[in-house]
């Protein structure tokens, strides 16, 4: 059990991973779309995101989420749904902001680490939705059970741009 | 209480009269964000109002994605959805939609016969779009109409290069459908959208066609029996916490709406799709034409399905 715990922790302290693709839609339902740069605030989220505090038309409306400011994304995923069930599932498809290589997301909940400039702290495990497989009419649902991305507040904002590192704090 | 949001938000930033008790309706995100993709030939429903549902075609091609373009015909003495659309919506007006289904699935190297009567034509109009953005010409459109036939605009070149067929209801008869995809019947797509004498005569042209090669698009309900004949069962919404009994009298669609459930109900008739529901336990009986058998293991068209055992439970 204690080697366990120490593993993890050492997992989590010892990684450098890199922003790969960054994403956002004003609105639910709607396709995300690719910008080379997204500004971060603090305690609210992505300027113009549908999850950003404030802004309020995500696919809960009445449920502005504290701990949903940004989310974020495995590209090691993408290869594993590509590898193992043959799913070719793109970077504007999975519906997460921040698209990130080397970052051992299922490690950090309840951590603060940097993203770029920014500051965030992970409070959970994104959870896949149904919805998205009706919307890309791909059976992706079961594969993204356990991988479906990290949910972060933001605790320092600033810009976050493509190639940014991201670092444990 | 969180409430999903279940449609998308959309804006009418057009409206064009095109006589003949037809108006075309632009829909676009209010920033002009692209929209949900969908197929060649698909659907949505329209949330015109609380319980008011209907179900449109659209017009418009995937890669024309910032708008979603449908055409209402008129049905004056219907349950008032395009009565409403043709008489109270206007430019600015907001409205829901749900993401779209369905589409045609073409044949990229063979020829694709469409038949169409009247505003039947949409489904097949998007089609045309789409392969005609593509530089593709293996198709052919029968298109019947009385008088002048609305929307053919959207389909100008393909008319004037002899791809589309035009009759004229009201001057000539009406073309023999065995005629026009007989020649097809080995290799070819066939697919077909208008009103109910003329998907019979498509089905019996085309009725020893294998299904994948074969579309029959109905925008009105087969005729029905009034009323099941299952004896009553459990009704159990998980999400929602709740148990009714369904007796024949009442139906599952409606035990629904009794007990306040939102589903979206369009056709009520099994045709359009809106009403799909998860299912957990039955097993159900199925009577839709929407569902493919693989579907059906987790899913429910519910206006017209009903249980075969003693208790149904539904994730709603
Ligand atoms: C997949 C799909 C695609 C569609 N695409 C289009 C499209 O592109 N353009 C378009 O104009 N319409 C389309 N429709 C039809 C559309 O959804 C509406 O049905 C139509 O606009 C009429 O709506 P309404 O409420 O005015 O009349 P409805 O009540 O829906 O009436 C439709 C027809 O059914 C008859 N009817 C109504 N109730 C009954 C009943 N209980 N028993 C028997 N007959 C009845 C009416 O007399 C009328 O002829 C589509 C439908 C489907 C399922
Ligand atoms: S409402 Fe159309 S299939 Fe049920």
């Amino acid at each position: 059990m204690d080697g366990i715990v120490s593993e993890k922790t050492q997992i989590a302290a010892s990684w450098r991973g890199v922003v790969r693709f960054l994403h956002k839609t004003p609105r639910a339902f709607l396709p995300m779309r690719e910008f080379p740069v997204l500004q971060l605030i603090a305690g609210r989220g992505i300027e113009g995101d549908r999850y950003l505090i404030g802004h309020e038309t995500g696919f809960y409306s009445h449920k502005p989420e504290e701990g949903r400011q940004i989310t974020l994304f495995e590209m090691e995923t993408l290869e594993a749904l590509r590898r193992d069930h043959g799913i070719e599932l793109l970077p504007e498809e999975h519906r997460r902001n921040v698209t990130v290589e080397g970052v051992p997301l299922n490690h950090l909940v309840g951590r603060r680490f940097r993203l770029g400039e920014a500051i965030v702290e992970a409070t959970r495990l994104s959870t896949p939705c149904r919805h998205i497989e009706e919307i890309l009419g791909k059976a992706v649902f079961d594969p993204l059970i356990n991988r479906s991305g990290l949910n972060c507040k933001i605790i320092a904002g600033g810009t976050l741009r493509v190639g940014d590192a991201v670092r444990p704090l | 209480m969180a409430k999903p949001i279940k449609t998308v938000s959309t804006v009418v930033s057009r409206v064009e009269d095109l006589g003949n008790e037809t108006k075309r309706f632009t829909l676009t995100d209010q920033d002009g964000w692209e929209l949900p993709p969908f197929k060649p030939g698909a659907h949505l429903d329209v949330h015109l109002q609380p319980g008011l549902v209907r179900t449109y075609s659209l017009c418009n091609e995937p890669e024309d994605n910032t708008r979603y373009v449908i055409a209402v015909k008129r049905e004056r003495d219907g349950r008032g959805g395009s009565n409403f659309l043709h008489d109270r919506v206007r430019v600015g007006d907001s409205f829901g939609v749900s993401l779209p289904r369905g589409g045609i699935a073409l044949n990229p190297d063979e020829m694709n016969v469409f038949v169409a009567g009247g505003i039947g034509v949409t489904p097949f109009i998007s089609a045309i779009r789409h392969l005609e953005r593509r530089r593709r010409t293996n198709y052919r459109l029968h298109w019947t109409s009385r008088g002048w036939p609305v929307l053919s605009d959207m389909i100008s070149p393909a008319i004037e290069a002899g791809r589309v067929r035009l009759y004229d209801t009201a001057m000539q008869p009406k073309p023999a459908i065995a005629e026009l995809v007989q020649e097809f019947a080995g290799s070819g797509f066939a697919a077909c959208c208008g009103p109910e004498p003329m998907l019979r005569d498509f089905e019996g042209a085309v009725e020893g066609w294998p299904d994948e090669r074969k579309h029959i698009e109905m925008f009105t309900p087969p005729k029905r029996v009034a009323q099941s004949d299952v004896p009553p069962y459990e009704l159990v919404l998980r999400e929602s916490k709740k148990v009714a009994t369904v007796v024949p009298e009442v139906g599952l669609l409606g035990t629904l709406e009794a007990l306040g459930i939102d589903v979206a109900v369009s056709c009520g008739g099994g045709i359009c799709g809106a009403c799909r529901t998860r299912w957990i336990e039955g097993p159900p009986i199925h009577r839709d034409r929407v569902l493919s058998p693989a579907e059906r293991q987790s899913e429910l068209i519910v206006c017209v399905g009903d249980c075969a055992g003693p208790k149904l439970v539904l994730d709603l």
